[in-house]
């Protein structure tokens, strides 16, 4: 589902490079976390999926694309079919709860009757059942991410990206959010999701995939956050 | 494409930035306004010519004295003069206009003005009053008479229309330079809000790109308020030329010139150039907003 084969990134701006010779395949419905420190090209390997930026060398593939080299006008295709969730949630402040998911499909022209089905539908799957009317900011830091998950799984992608989705919440309200990842990931959804937090990858045994300046250093398939960390 | 989710994002912008919406409206309202006085005044020009054109004539004064010894041109220097005249290839009608009729003409000219009073039959020239076939040729023509015995004055009424013709160009060149400065600051002003209104919706740009929305989808809205303003301030600006005629210019007309000395604009012209003027606009303000959006904002 997802393969880098020897990709490199560098920026002008920096003398090292963000990412080193990676090669990682990641199969269909695997659940895989991305772990290294600040700086360790974490960012930067989920920005070539979606391809916010291009590899310098080597090749990206999302499912049948070969992200690096898709047209510009192919890029929303792309998009469509891979979900991302992010730290601060990048949720609408001024649209309801309901309209942040359904947003999501609006935008890319879904008739508005499957707009009004699926929406609910996705928001019972997140737990934020009756809360569709209710605005971003009347929630909590939780309820918050579930509608960022709720918007990125709203279409159904083929992978769910997240990059670091528990940084700003509490042990417990993480705890729920890693649940709704994996039931998430049991509907056959590819879940990657770039973490610093050791007892999530320490308690779900998952693959893991470690960086460390720009390079894989692990790749373990029931692997823990690192020993000695 | 989802017409109603457009068209609702394309209003929440636009009451987003109201006072720049408002802005954009009125120079845009302005600027068209402007650059339609400039068409209107264009086309007075030109039925004003086409109204003169077929009554102005070349005007050959006689000297006093052959006017007055001579009421019907039968005399061998009126005569003469009109018959060099009809024969000639540059002249279309001649006609003999003696002293009585000079004066009846400037009484009804000068009609209740004390110089109506002062004028003599004796004082006032007899003249040829002539009809050229292109009425550009007054130089051959005077030409032709140069230093002939009787003719003391030859004057072509264009030179005295051309002053009020000259006068309305000035008044349309004027306009138009106006104008032009108004368009070109009602596209930065388009320019201005398209960009502040991408900067106002960042984080919606960032999550359309993000959930796969097309180019066309997430520049559509932004077009789409160019577009609208483009429209009202059109809209508004035809409005203010068929209110400002009824209002302000038909009795400016008559009051500055008199009745029918310049044509009046019709309602008719106002109307047969407003699709123009908003074309224009319309096109105006997307252009601007669709290069705005290529050069300074990522979508």
């Amino acid at each position: 589902m997802i393969r880098l084969e020897n990709v490199s990134k560098s920026y002008r701006t920096s003398t090292r490079p963000a990412l080193d010779r990676v090669s990682v395949d990641v199969g269909k419905g695997e659940f895989v976390f991305l772990i290294g420190p600040s700086g360790s090209g974490k960012s930067t390997f989920l920005r070539l999926l979606l391809r916010e930026d291009v590899p310098t060398k080597g090749d990206v593939f999302v499912s049948d694309w070969n992200v690096a080299k898709l047209p510009r006008r192919r890029v929303p295709r792309l998009r469509q079919r891979v979900g991302c969730v992010f730290q601060d949630f990048r949720l609408l402040q001024n649209k309801s709860v309901g309209e942040n998911v359904a947003f999501a499909l609006e935008v890319i022209g879904k008739p508005a009757g499957t707009v009004r089905k699926v929406v609910p539908e996705v928001l019972e799957l997140v737990g934020l059942e009756g809360k569709a009317h209710r605005m971003p900011r009347e929630l909590s830091g939780g309820e918050q991410q579930r509608v960022a998950v709720a918007r990125a799984f709203v279409n159904r992608p083929l992978v769910l990206l997240a990059d670091e989705p528990t940084g700003n919440l509490d042990p417990d309200t993480s705890q729920d959010i890693m649940l709704l990842l994996e039931r998430i990931n049991r509907t056959g959804t590819t879940v990657m999701m770039a973490t610093h937090d050791h007892s999530i990858v320490d308690s779900m045994r998952r693959r893991v995939v470690e960086l460390d300046l720009g390079r894989v250093i692990r790749d373990e398939t029931r692997g823990v956050y690192g020993v000695g960390r | 494409m989802r017409f109603n989710f457009v068209f609702r994002e394309v209003l929440i912008g636009l009451r987003r930035n109201i006072t720049m919406t408002i802005a954009m409206i009125l120079t845009t309202a302005i600027s068209l306004g402007l650059l339609g006085t400039g068409l209107l005044a264009v086309h007075t020009i030109d039925d004003t010519e086409e109204l003169y054109g077929d009554r102005l004539e070349v005007v050959v004064s006689m000297t006093l004295d052959a006017s007055t010894r001579d009421q019907d041109c039968s005399q061998s220097i009126c005569a003469g003069l009109r018959d060099e005249l009809r024969s000639s290839p540059l002249v279309q009608s001649v006609n003999f206009e003696n002293q009585q009729q000079a004066y009846a003409r400037f009484q009804r000219l000068f009609q209740g003005q004390t110089l109506a009073g002062l004028a003599r039959p004796q004082g006032l020239p007899a003249s040829l009053r002539v009809k050229l076939v292109d009425p550009n040729q007054v130089g051959a023509l005077r030409a032709l008479l140069q230093g002939k015995v009787g003719v003391s004055r030859i004057t072509d009424q264009r030179d005295v229309v051309e002053r009020l013709f000259s006068f309305l160009r000035t008044i349309r060149d004027v306009v138009f330079t106006l104008a032009i400065i108004e368009v070109v600051a009602a596209a930065l002003l388009i320019s201005n809000m398209v960009q502040l209104s991408a900067f106002n919706r960042r984080t919606e740009v960032g999550v359309m790109r993000l959930v796969g929305a097309t180019r066309w989808y997430t520049q559509l809205p932004f077009l789409l308020e160019a577009a609208v303003t483009g429209v009202l301030g059109t809209a508004l600006a035809v409005g203010s030329l068929l209110v400002g005629k009824a209002m302000f210019l038909d009795s400016a007309i008559t009051n500055g010139f008199g009745d029918g000395v310049i044509p009046i604009v019709q309602y008719s012209d106002i109307l047969s150039i407003s699709p123009w003027l908003f074309l224009l606009g319309i096109g105006i303000a997307s252009v601007t907003g669709y290069v705005t959006l290529r050069l300074y904002v990522r979508l």
